[in-house]
């Protein structure tokens, strides 16, 4: 494992204060008072003895998010309900006085799980046979067995599971991360984003956005499968006239007549921060690269992760570049599976036994190798995995065998650092319908992983328009159960 | 300044004050009445010939602290340039004013009066409201649909604001311009506003109507529209009392609540709105006399003028029985391959295979004579499923998406379609009405539901009467694409020569009424209700095709769940805001917190009298937010900092003025004395000395720290609260933050001022105004709603590059690379102040970014045209960029640089260099 530089102090979000229009001064003064203890503080500074967290001793110092977009149906996947095989057909009825909330479509029959399930590991969690990969890892695994979202649609519920809003412009969990802990290295962003080569999911950008914090710690969307992988990472090809020479002297030439209007503009900040950033992005015009270049790793790891299996290339090899992310030092990745749309994604409204298994073999295999060599490198002690949806899925069909949107319930998983492995918290009911026991919202998710990284979830928090904005808005509880 | 445990006492007790209704929130400062403030007179200094710099320089002296010198005129022209129009001025304008400012102190206020004239001024200022309005052009989540008719309302805005619209005026226009200046088809067009902002379409338009999640979606869509109205005019953040009274601000729930009332009759949508003023007056009145009739509005149809409107058509209607002559088909197809069969009555009989869609395409000859309308009948059959007249197993029922009828004259060489207009049927089922027959929309149909197993009809007139020569034959294409089996079971066409209105049929009561020589008041309303209906649709069709703006609406063409409310929703006060605890109902109204205002407004069923209401409430003289708020925005937008830090929020929660007795005199100037003339405002503010102060910290005079910008930063100033870093790094500066003004704000120049300047240094920067937005992308159909944008593979040569910033197509979810770099707003959250960050990513951008690049290649080739050497190029490469000549070292080390990089490569450097992107 690469050693992991220490945080700059230069272009964090503190930075941002002395880079406000009009904005002279600097630091806040919630700073201040956080310094003495008197207030919660916003600006509470990353600390050493803390293991880089803000509020108490960080577990964990970066995330991988693997998210699957669309709403993985839950009962097909890891949440086993023998009631519906046992009801398979019979017409869903779960109470005269219960709201059946199917967004585009008349509640159907009862429909089984479509696939085999068995128990796996000495957990014995139950998995079903479309991720036999996964299954193998279980034990590694703290599920989530009873998520519940705000929302039965795709835009709203791809904000709420990203941003913690159910609308647009609010900064996403990996913008909020970059802002309250800061970089990890230079070179590389602090949020990074690895959406599917075939198109970015619903909400596009929006999911990523850094809403009204600092545009610096929006998510960076690297597209794997273009050819500049990273907006304006170099020069435009179509400028012929920029040479390796020209490039060089022309930052040196930059530097010295900035540094000539910076002596003559009273060492305004910002404008020293403007040289900085300069330096350090031809820093990362160097050093990003490498990132992509898979050259240096081994066949057994190529192997591992699928790559040379055409369905598991494109998912495998972004889980890849997500392992050497977090080796160079970026804080958050985001690893996406589907892009918008009805098809080809984890929206299975037509066939859940057509379009579920394909999106299952792109995934399982590399899910399960980013597990396995991030415990080879040591890397899972301080790394939190993620696997998310934004909702599950209806017990009863739609159409033939497909499934309808469901916010009452859904599966998700942590893995890594600070994580209780092999366990499964909360509980649906007997159809997977709704939550029924120890239901884990958005908010909780997300207080539990600030907390994992050493935030009070309820004191990162970013004044606009009037309130004091949180990633958890005014709920969230951190889920002790899977905490180790 | 105070020690941080003594600023932190501040803080809590404001916080502790303000946690429950108290005399301090009902008595907070912005919510009062604005006093009429005295200039102050200043003891020791010449009394200033602008009052701001009095109330500027007064407040200095208190803290110790004394104003700048005059900035030099060359900074003075650039920053006056980029402030009041967002280009940088040119190299002549420069060396002019640099010339005439030795010789006349009038020639700055010439430049300020050319430069507000100038319709740059407008193009500029207008992107500051599509700021505050958070105005893109899609809808933003998961079905980012292109909003292709939003661009008229930034055409509006530039319009307005380079006319100098009266304040009130342009606020009571953006609220309910429909309703108060309905004769002014731009005062429709204001109502962009309203809609600017994000709209969920999965949740308002495509899911069940049944669901919770549409009921919560329109809450929040009405939330958008409430919070961008109250933010934007009034500074208050009446968003925070949607869940329970607001924590901090004399603000009830139930005034939200109020606020949501306000607006429970509009969506936003396409209106249809004249550009010409005439056809707008007419398609206003044409409108008003069909919404009164569907309404049954006894007022408007027992008034003698509608009586007489109606007159003719109800002579035409009463007067005569339509002739109809059944045609004889002569050939007759279903591609869909069913059978069809002519019967003895010349109807057509379909039998066989009941494919999903189908097309019948039937022929006939006509006897020579007129034609004016044409009649379809749908008929039971004892063969059909339950009767027909529909081949619908399940009930019989039909679903005719399109209707067309093509004349096949002898000696022309092809068939032509025959325009029809003013449909009508004997029945129309619920959302499916004979209208669809004709939109061109293959979605949408005519069906009978529940009224099957009986005779229908439709007919249709045609636009212009055709006379029949020997020999023509008539085609009827009748498709039905709908699926699952709504196909025409049995059908028969007819053709009339009777003299237009043609109707399918007078229902019962109307011909019972028309049968009457003496009417009751109540059957004379019911019969005009009718026949104007039948008159308005008529008259309306025959306007020109209007124009279309995306604005908010309550009358519009259903789009799939999206449908007109007809009449305001009820609105409940949703109990911790959750829809499934829905208590009172709310009256409209708005803030009961101002006591010159009255907080509830007529609870009527015209929503549009909902929404006028709030803008009377809005721009009156006593609304104390709404005249402080405004002065507060253009002193921010001309200073980087308001007189209140905090645009959108006057609030305990918001900053504190600074200067308050400055803000209340503005406030009181700016609407008794300038009459709301926004010119006036920037024209006083940008004379003023405080304006043309140097922008250099070190010029000012600090004689010692200043308890008040230490209590006034424990108030908290600015979005994020700050105080003072420079104060521990120079312990002696008594006012880091700048807060009075002892010296101008340096501002890094924004994304549009960036983009404009590089355009227009380059040369290549088209000045056409207003139209469609260009689209700097690629744009390729997505896989669902949401269409695929590449922004690599714009062509930077192409002319959609090369007007004003403004002119951009705004892509709500995925905003162009480089003007987000910049920090342009994407438009997914108000924007009242822009941040101006300084980061890798923006680097990136100015660095490498096609644009970039390419731009400063051009700007080299117009330099190199200028002068014959090089020496002299330089020269004007520093006079284009920067306003000024190079010094001898840097014409020094820019020319060994350009003779070995080439010119190009300079000119890069010189639009990254700090000189360019700051603005002094």
């Amino acid at each position: 494992m690469l050693p992991c530089p220490g945080p700059t102090p230069t272009l964090g979000r503190r930075d941002f204060f002395s880079t406000m229009a009009g904005g002279l001064g600097g630091i806040a003064l919630a700073q201040l008072l956080g310094e003495s203890g008197a207030l919660a503080d916003t600006l509470a500074e990353p600390r050493a003895d803390l293991n880089g967290g803000l509020h108490h001793r960080a577990k964990a110092r970066r995330v991988i998010q693997l998210f699957m977009n669309g709403g993985a149906s839950q009962m097909d996947l890891f949440d086993f309900k023998p009631e519906l095989v046992k009801r398979h057909g019979e017409a869903f009825d779960p109470g005269a006085t219960a709201h059946i909330e199917a967004p585009t479509s008349e509640p159907g029959k009862v429909l089984k799980p479509m696939f085999d399930f068995r128990q796996h590991g000495a957990s014995g969690r139950w998995v079903s046979s479309l991720l036999p990969h996964t299954a193998e890892c279980v034990d590694d695994l703290a599920f989530l067995m009873a998520m519940q979202s705000k929302t039965n649609v795709h835009g709203p519920a791809s904000y709420m599971m990203n941003t913690g809003f159910l609308l647009p412009g609010f900064p996403s969990m990996g913008a909020w991360l970059s802002y309250g802990l800061g970089r990890l290295t230079d070179e590389l962003p602090a949020f990074v984003v690895l959406p599917d080569t075939k198109g970015l999911p619903y909400n596009q950008l929006g999911n990523f956005s850094a809403g009204f914090l600092p545009v610096t710690h929006q998510g960076t969307v690297i597209q794997t499968a273009a050819p500049e992988p990273i907006a304006h990472l170099r020069a435009a090809e179509s400028a012929r006239y920029i040479t390796p020479d020209a490039e060089r002297d022309g930052l040196a030439l930059l530097d010295r007549m900035n540094r000539a209007h910076l002596a003559a503009n009273d060492g305004d900040q910002r404008l020293d921060g403007r040289i900085r950033a300069y330096a350090l992005a031809a820093k990362m015009q160097l050093s990003a690269p490498a990132v992509f270049d898979l050259a240096g790793e081994t066949a057994a790891t190529r192997a591992l992760y699928g790559l040379d299996e055409p369905v598991t290339a494109d998912f495998g090899r972004r889980c890849l570049i997500a392992r050497r992310m977090i080796e160079r030092g970026v804080r958050c990745v985001q690893v996406w599976s589907g892009a918008g749309g009805p098809t080809n994604n984890w929206d299975n409204h037509a066939s859940i036994e057509k379009e579920l298994p394909p999106m299952c073999a792109a995934t399982d295999k590399p899910v399960a190798a980013l597990l396995r060599d991030l415990k080879a490198r040591g890397l899972l002690d301080d790394t939190l995995v993620l696997w998310n949806t934004e909702f599950g899925r209806m017990p009863f069909a739609q159409g033939g065998t497909g499934r309808d949107h469901n916010g009452g319930t859904f599966t998700g998983w942590m893995a890594g650092a600070g994580v209780k492995p092999g366990i499964a918290h909360g509980a649906s009911d007997a159809w997977s319908w709704k939550a029924e026991h120890a239901a884990a919202s958005t908010y909780d998710l997300h207080a539990t992983v600030l907390h994992l990284l050493g935030i009070d979830h309820e004191k990162l928090t970013f004044r606009h328009n009037g309130a004091n904005r949180r990633l958890t808005d005014v709920h969230g509880e951190v889920i002790d159960a899977v905490l180790a | 300044m105070k020690p941080p445990a003594l600023t932190a006492l501040l803080f809590f007790a404001a916080l502790a004050a303000a946690d429950e209704p108290s005399p301090e929130k009902e008595s907070w400062w912005a919510f009062q009445p604005i006093p009429r403030t005295a200039v102050p007179r200043l003891p020791s200094d010449p009394q200033p010939a602008n009052p701001l710099d009095a109330f500027i320089r007064a407040k200095l002296a208190d803290n110790g602290l004394a104003p700048s010198p005059e900035a030099d005129p060359r900074t003075l022209i650039r920053r006056l340039s980029f402030d009041l129009t967002g280009l940088p001025p040119t190299p002549e304008e420069v060396e002019a004013f640099v010339d005439s400012s030795h010789q006349s102190h009038a020639s700055y206020e010439h430049l300020v009066d050319a430069l507000l004239a100038s319709p740059r001024h407008g193009e500029r200022w207008a992107r500051h409201w599509m700021d505050a309005a958070h105005f893109a052009e899609t809808h933003g989540n998961d079905q980012d649909r292109i909003r292709e008719h939003a661009w008229p309302y930034r055409d509006y805005l530039i319009a307005a604001l380079n006319a100098d619209k009266p304040y009130a005026r342009f606020v009571a226009e953006q609220v309910a311009g429909d309703v108060l200046f309905p004769d002014d088809p731009q005062a429709t067009v204001a109502l962009g506003f309203l809609a600017a902002g994000p709209w969920d379409e999965s949740s308002l338009r495509d899911i069940r109507e049944d669901t919770r999640d549409r009921q919560i979606a329109r809450y929040l869509d009405r939330d958008d529209m409430l919070t961008t109205v109250m933010a934007t005019f009034t500074s208050t953040t009446v968003h925070c009392a949607r869940c329970h009274d607001h924590k901090f601000d004399p603000i009830p729930q139930r005034d939200y609540y109020a606020l949501q009332a306000v607006f429970a009759g509009v969506d936003r949508a396409n209106r249809a709105y004249d550009a010409a003023p005439q056809i707008h007056a007419r398609r206003q009145h044409l409108l008003r006399l069909k919404g009164a009739a569907e309404r049954g509005d006894r007022a408007v149809l027992l008034a003698a003028e509608t009586q007489r409107e109606v007159a003719a058509i109800e002579r035409t209607i009463a007067a005569r029985e339509v002739a109809w002559r059944v045609l004889e088909p002569q050939t007759f197809i279903s591609t869909g391959g069913a059978t069809l069969t002519r019967q003895a009555d010349n109807s057509l009989l379909a039998s066989g295979p009941v494919p999903e869609r189908d097309v019948y395409t039937i022929t006939a000859a006509l006897p020579p004579g007129d034609l004016t309308a044409v009649r379809l009948e749908v008929l039971p059959d004892d063969s059909l499923p339950h009767h027909g007249p529909g081949r619908q197993a399940d009930n019989g029922n039909l679903h005719l998406s399109e209707f067309q009828v093509l004349a096949f004259e002898p000696g022309a060489n092809a068939a032509r379609e025959l325009a029809l207009v003013n449909p009508s049927a004997d029945f129309n089922q619920d959302q499916w009405t004979i209208a669809h027959a004709l939109d061109r929309n293959e979605k949408t149909a005519w069906g009978i539901h529940p009224r099957e197993g009986e005779a229908h009809r439709a007919v249709f007139e045609l636009k212009e009467k055709l006379h029949i020569a020997s020999g023509t034959t008539l085609t009827f294409v009748l498709k039905q694409l709908h699926g699952e089996g709504h196909l025409i079971g049995r059908l028969r066409l007819a053709v009339t020569d009777a003299a237009p209105p043609v109707l399918a049929g007078v229902p019962p009561e109307i011909a019972t009424i028309l049968a009457s020589t003496e009417r009751t008041d109540d059957q004379r309303a019911v019969l005009t209700a009718f026949l104007l209906k039948e008159k308005t649709a008529r008259d309306i069709a025959a306007l020109p095709a209007p124009s279309l703006v995306y604005a908010a609406a309550s009358q519009f063409e259903p789009d799939g769940g999206l449908k007109p409310s007809g009449g305001p929703r009820p609105i409940f006060r949703l109990h911790r805001g959750d829809i499934t605890q829905p208590r009172e109902a709310a009256e409209p109204g708005a803030l009961s917190c101002l006591a010159a205002l009255p907080p509830r407004f007529a609870t009527t069923a015209d929503e549009g009298a909902r929404r006028a209401a709030l803008a009377h409430w809005l721009t009156a003289p006593e609304n104390a937010l709404t005249w402080r708020s405004i002065v507060n925005r253009v002193w921010h937008l001309h200073f980087g900092r308001g007189l209140v830090a905090t645009p959108n929020d006057f609030g305990h929660m918001g900053a504190v003025p600074s200067h308050p007795e400055l803000l209340d005199w503005l406030a009181v100037w700016f609407r008794d004395e300038a009459h709301g003339s926004l010119k006036a405002l920037h024209r006083l503010i940008v004379t003023s000395a405080t304006y043309r102060q140097g922008s250099a910290r070190a010029s000012r005079v600090a004689t010692g720290a200043s308890p008040v910008a230490a209590s006034m930063a424990a108030r908290g100033f600015g979005e994020a609260p700050k105080a003072a870093r420079e104060a521990r790094a120079l312990p002696d500066d008594p006012d880091p933050d700048n807060i009075f003004l002892a010296h101008m704000n340096r501002t890094r120049l924004d994304a549009e001022s960036i983009r404009d300047a590089v355009l227009a240094i380059s040369g290549q920067l088209d000045l056409r105004m207003g139209g469609p937005s260009d689209r700097q992308f690629d744009l390729q159909p997505g896989i669902h709603v949401t269409p695929r944008v590449d922004y690599a593979k714009f062509d930077v040569n192409s002319a959609a590059g090369r007007r004003r910033s403004v002119y951009r197509f705004l892509f709500r979810t995925l905003p162009d690379p480089f003007m987000d770099a910049l920090d342009c707003p994407a438009g997914d959250q108000l924007a009242p102040a822009r941040n101006a960050s300084v980061t890798v990513q923006q680097a990136l951008a100015l660095w490498n970014s096609a644009f970039l690049t390419r731009h400063a290649e051009l700007f080299a080739e117009r330099v190199q045209k200028s002068a014959p050497d090089l020496d002299a190029q330089i020269k004007t490469a520093c006079a284009l960029a920067l306003g000024r000549a190079p010094t001898p070292a840097e014409q020094t080390e820019f020319t060994a640089y350009a003779q070995q990089h080439g010119l190009a490569n300079l000119c890069r450097v010189i639009l990254n260099s700090n000189e360019f992107v700051f603005l002094n």
